[in-house]
């Protein structure tokens, strides 16, 4: 990897650490931002954070940005290297504009020991990988949910979260007992909120669209009845360990949201994240309808040769379309702290099959900036939202395991250089990870990566 | 209109281009009742046979239409190929089409299968039955029953009333047919068991129609009332009791198509249809199934020409000549 000293002259730099934007010059030199001088000083930059972070009509096109971080991707390793391994995913997360990825530990086997943990971020050429991979551990033994993981050994092996993603906690006691564990050994708990007894055979979200094409429905109470129980709980865990955190991730419903941003309210420890599918598809994706969720849609819709796309089957469901409006909601009034891609690779094996019988899944770390800056363009969400959605939100949550994603001197120069007016068009000739699992194949996307720097070292070039 | 076209959905089909498949159909007709019975035209397809569920009327229907218009038939057995081992439907699929299929009949338990087979394969999909989605054939079928029966003047059902009682949940009969009626003009009123016809309201309210009209209603009496025809819908015995619907006894008594609501509400000239197999006694009274109103065994009947005028319009295009009824 080389570590080429660059200026970018004149690009319109977001830095949601320093909550300021606008048009500088960014120098780098080895593995650090060395100067950024703002065209306009550094008051003008910082002037207006919330709507300022928007470049207008004549401002740069091409955007720097702190490179990205996501709190939850599959790298499928060990266990499923077919579909993605590390090295793939690092591939794929630098062109998707991320610098560093949680790696979610439903493996094969489970990572619910140090050796595990170890065997999930270690690249099988023994090269080093322009990436941070952080590494999530299991939260309870074998993910089966029956005995706490051994969490203190897991965090000193670099653990900087648990969850049993997949298999949702079901016994009370011990969704407590980890709860308590996890804030013992100083990392969160992120659970995969699901009720699985109200969503088996689920295939489509329960609603118009799921009757139309006679798929299962899957039931919306199945989520926001296992997100309400989960709040109940740590509510009685918090009381007597304060510092017992909570993510839910990948919320998908109005009412799961508002449930978070009650508790919120109330002073809880618990924060959240949306998906890039859930906050801009709905279920009439399923119908063929490539159409994002904030756009109005034609009800009379019949479902078209591009109907029943299993890359658009995944765990939640994709929803209505006044959910993908709860998820941007929840983005810009700080309810939810994080876009978290749930990356998810399959091989064509898992999803060239009956739409109910394919694997859950989307492979989303390469659109999903790309997926934010549409909602952008569209006014759903502020340049500022997003950013902090894809840097500062997920950082928070990881405390201090990782450096600030700031675009300052004498910060790491990891960062990703976007033309945010360019197109493209996914498909297999220009997508890196192993998989190709997205429903956005030979959709037209805005926003190209064109630089992805980790430390200095070109991680991405396009 | 493509010369080679799928037949996966009825969703979506105008008025006009169903009025051109039941023309189609009405010369396959006068071609089976042809001393010959038969003609040669397809004798350029193959046409594969791809049941992943069992099934007696559509596939034989299917495999009927094929000798009557000349194809070569590939009569797959799903039971005892490699799907056993495995093979995927994708798979099983470009196998058939580099064996020279250039048609296939797709019947499946899971949604969306024939959108599959669609992917995988270049030739064209019959869809035979999607899990509780689709089933393209049967609502034509039905249509051109219905039309023969109580076509308004202009040979739409523009007026008619329509009931469909039972099981909505699990029909692909009555997802296909809500297409098809409405857009002939009919009105379509349903009824059923509370747990098997959850989410038809909001279905129904999404639903934008230019032609005819559905309404939900809570009882088999209200569907019926005045209905010029009726079709039940078969109860899968097992669903009684899943769904807490109590014995056969009294599903018959709440939603049994029987000659004394029959007569009681309906229309007197009222028909009734079903999809088949029936559970006689249950959805269905034997003396209706079997009695002057029962259009049962014309539906089975039509379902070569209507499957013959499928594989013609799927070959050949909707706009080409169907074939010359021989002498």
């Amino acid at each position: 990897m080389t570590k080429a000293a660059h200026r970018f002259v004149d690009h319109w730099l977001v830095d949601p650490v320093a909550k300021r934007a606008g048009v500088a010059t960014l120098d780098v030199e080895g593995s650090q931002i060395t100067a950024v001088t703002w065209r306009d000083g550094e008051a003008a930059a910082g002037a207006t954070w919330e709507a300022g972070a928007n470049p207008g009509a004549g401002d740069p096109v091409r955007m720097i940005l702190p490179a990205l971080i996501d709190l939850h991707a599959h790298a499928r390793q060990p266990g499923a290297s077919g579909s993605e391994d590390v090295e793939s995913f690092a591939r794929a997360a630098a062109h998707g504009g991320y610098g560093s990825a949680c790696l979610m530990p439903n493996t094969e086997p489970a990572a619910d020991s140090v050796e595990i943990l170890d065997a999930m971020v270690r690249p099988h050429s023994g090269a080093a990988l322009s990436m941070r991979l952080l590494p999530i551990a299991a939260a309870t033994v074998g993910r089966r949910g029956e005995q706490v993981a051994p969490l203190a050994a897991l965090v000193a092996a670099g653990a900087v979260a648990c969850s049993d993603d997949g298999a949702p906690i079901a016994d009370p006691r011990l969704f407590a007992e980890v709860l308590a564990a996890a804030a013992t050994a100083g990392i969160p708990l992120i659970e995969h909120s699901e009720d699985p007894a109200q969503s088996a055979d689920g295939e489509a979200a329960d609603g118009a669209v799921a009757l139309r094409l006679g798929l299962r429905p899957w039931l919306a109470r199945a989520e926001h009845e296992a997100v309400a129980r989960n709040i109940t709980i740590l509510r009685e865990v918090a009381a007597r360990i304060p510092r017992a955190r909570l993510h839910l991730t990948h919320l998908s419903t109005a009412a799961s949201l508002q449930h978070v941003r009650a508790a919120q309210a109330s002073g809880l420890q618990v924060t959240c994240d949306v998906t890039p599918h859930h906050l801009a598809l709905s279920d009439a994706w399923l119908m063929g309808e490539q159409r994002w969720s904030w756009l109005p849609g034609d009800d009379a819709i019949s479902p078209s040769a591009a109907a029943f796309n299993t890359n658009l089957r995944v765990c939640p469901p994709l929803r209505a379309a006044v959910d993908g409006a709860a998820c941007r909601a929840a983005l810009r009034d700080g309810t939810a702290c994080a876009i978290a891609t749930d990356h998810a690779p399959h091989s064509r094996e898992h999803k060239e099959v009956e739409f109910g019988r394919a694997a859950n899944g989307i492979a989303g770390i390469e659109t999903s900036l790309s997926v934010a800056l549409a909602a952008q363009a569209a006014g759903e969400l502020s340049l500022a939202t997003l950013v902090a959605a894809l840097t500062t939100g997920p950082a928070a949550l990881l405390e201090g395991k990782m450096p600030a994603p700031t675009l300052s001197a004498g910060a790491p120069a990891s960062l990703v250089v976007v033309d945010r007016l360019a197109t493209w068009v996914p498909a297999r000739a220009n997508l890196l990870g192993r998989s190709i699992n997205t429903p956005l194949l030979g959709v037209a996307l805005p926003g190209v990566v064109r630089l992805t720097l980790h430390a200095g070292a070109t991680a991405y070039s396009g | 209109m493509a010369a080679t076209q799928h037949l996966l959905d009825v969703d979506g089909l105008s008025w006009p281009e169903l009025q051109r498949r039941l023309a189609v159909a009405e010369q396959m007709r006068a071609i089976r009742r042809s001393p010959a019975g038969r003609v040669s035209d397809l004798r350029d397809q193959s046409v594969a046979m791809l049941f992943y569920e069992a099934s007696t009327r559509t596939r034989l229907s299917f495999v009927e239409a094929a000798h009557a218009l000349g194809a070569h038939l590939i009569d797959f057995d799903v039971s005892s190929s490699s799907v056993g081992k495995g093979e995927s439907l994708a798979d099983t699929v470009r196998t058939l089409g580099a064996l020279g299929a250039t048609a296939i009949v797709v019947r499946h338990d899971r949604a969306g299968a024939p959108w599959l087979a669609a992917q995988a394969f270049g030739g064209h999909v019959l869809n035979a039955g999607d899990g509780w989605h689709a089933h393209p054939t049967q609502a034509l079928l039905d249509l051109a029953v219905l039309v023969r029966h109580i076509a308004a003047s202009d040979g739409s059902l523009t007026g008619r009333r329509i009931a469909i009682v039972g099981d909505l949940l699990h029909s692909r009969v009555v997802r296909s047919n809500l297409h098809t009626l409405t857009a002939a003009g009919a009105d379509v009123r349903l009824a059923g068991p509370a747990p098997l016809i959850a989410g038809f309201h909001d279905y129904v309210a999404s639903r934008t129609m230019t032609r005819g009209s559905i309404r939900i209603v809570a009882t088999a009496d209200e569907a019926l009332e005045g209905a010029d025809a009726a079709m039940a819908l078969r109860i899968q015995r097992e669903r009684l009791d899943g769904a807490s619907l109590g014995s056969t006894e009294t599903y018959r008594m709440k939603w049994g198509m029987t000659e004394e609501r029959l007569a009681r509400v309906a229309a007197p000239s009222c028909r009734v249809l079903h999809p088949g197999p029936m559970n006689e006694g249950v959805e269905i009274d034997p003396d209706v199934a079997q009695g002057p109103r029962s259009l049962v065994l014309e539906q089975v009947a039509e379902g070569v020409p209507t499957r013959m005028a499928a594989l013609w319009i799927a070959a050949r295009g909707l706009d080409a000549p169907p074939p010359v009824v021989p002498v």
